[in-house]
């Protein structure tokens, strides 16, 4: 059976959507077959990476409980052969569904757990995916903590920002731990003066007072290439070869060990 | 003789008070079993099982109401199987849950199935 990965953070603004994106994407060029939801309903994004102008249904139909998930799934597949199939989830952008979807009360955001729960079945089970990635809102919200408890494994994002790296250590312990998630920490945007090439982990974990307790997977440092693209394409999928696009092949061959 | 028959009636009070004691024990964790009761029904009043309800729930029933959470509604027998804990066990969790407010139960036949919310 496939998995379902989270990528949650503490902060805002760490790279989840970035990661989200082009690990779906490596997966995809693996030939598995991958279906990535935006599950930041605060702040959705994917829309404009994948150029969706409007879907006839989103993602806050889906957990609503309005259509089936086969309605909001959108084909991204890229043309070249040998690749697996990729399709998107979209949250509705619009400032009215932002805001509605910030005013649901606990009934609600108890079944739309309950439809997430259900993508195992219908999305793995049923369409044969082999994977779901969650791309979720940053800290503790409803929509983030459902995908959480949903989720296989949790990929925790953070930076080199001290109040990042606190904040998620605590959330291993208060969030994580407590629904018994498979979690890996993902450091990103670290500076390339402080990474050295040898035990590279155990010096960051010296340097950042990262403890022993926080499963530390893998760095990947600041990179102008990925600033200089500006989100106008799939990073992975136009420069297989770069250092970043590595480091996720690296991530997505040990969750798929894992 | 005289003697043993003067301490019978003591020996008898002494038993007596001993099971008073005893009862007087079970009491009050009934008491406190009912009070503590009381109170989680009185912060949970509509009985929603949201993730924030699951995050304040002590280990041990945030595993079962998890579990459940996944199947929609469930036996013992079925939670147990995914949760690798004894059968009766989970039996105590479930109802615990119930006597909570969190979750419902209804008896099909001779089985008792448990659920946070009734399903379409």
């Amino acid at each position: 059976m496939g998995k379902i990965i989270a990528l949650h953070s503490y902060k805002g603004g760490t790279g989840k959507t970035l990661i989200s994106v082009n690990l779906a994407a490596t997966y995809a060029r693996k030939g598995k077959d991958v279906c990535l939801l935006d599950l930041d309903f605060r702040a959705p994004s994917l829309h404009v990476i994948f150029r969706v102008d409007g879907a006839e249904y989103w993602l806050n139909d889906y957990l609503s409980g309005v259509c089936g998930i086969e309605k909001v799934l959108i084909d991204v597949t890229p043309k070249n052969p040998g690749k697996g199939k990729f399709l998107v989830g979209l949250a509705n952008p619009t400032t009215e569904a932002i805001r509605e979807m910030s005013a649901k009360d606990r009934k609600w955001e108890m079944r739309a757990l309950g439809r997430l729960l259900s993508l195992k079945n219908s999305v793995l089970n049923d369409m044969h995916m082999d994977y779901i990635i969650f791309d979720t809102s940053p800290g503790l919200q409803y929509s983030s903590i459902n995908a959480i408890v949903g989720a296989d494994t949790v990929l925790v994002i953070t930076g080199t920002d001290t109040s990042d790296i606190e904040g998620t250590q605590r959330m291993i312990h208060e969030l994580y731990d407590l629904f018994e998630k498979k979690t890996a920490i993902i450091m990103n945007k670290v500076p390339c003066e402080v990474l050295p090439s040898k035990n590279q982990k155990r010096i960051l974990r010296e340097r950042y007072n990262i403890n022993h307790t926080m499963p530390l997977m893998e760095v990947i440092p600041c990179s102008c290439d990925i600033l200089r693209a500006g989100g106008t394409y799939i990073f992975s999928e136009e420069k297989p070869d770069h250092p970043f696009s590595k480091t996720l092949a690296k991530i997505a061959s040990y969750i798929e060990a894992n | 003789m005289y003697k043993s028959l003067e301490k019978k009636p003591t020996i008898i009070l002494q038993k007596i008070k001993e099971s008073l004691d005893q009862l007087n024990d079970k009491m009050d964790v009934m008491i406190e079993i009912q009070r503590h009761n009381q109170k989680e029904t009185q912060i949970m009043p509509d009985g929603t099982l949201d993730v924030m309800t699951l995050l304040s729930l002590p280990d041990h029933l945030r595993k079962t109401a998890v579990t459940l959470c996944k199947l929609g509604e469930g036996t013992a027998d079925q939670i147990a199987e995914l949760t690798k804990r004894a059968r009766a066990v989970e039996s105590g969790y479930l109802n615990q849950l119930v006597l909570m407010g969190y979750l419902r139960k209804e008896r099909r036949g001779r089985k008792a199935y448990f659920y946070a919310e009734k399903q379409a």
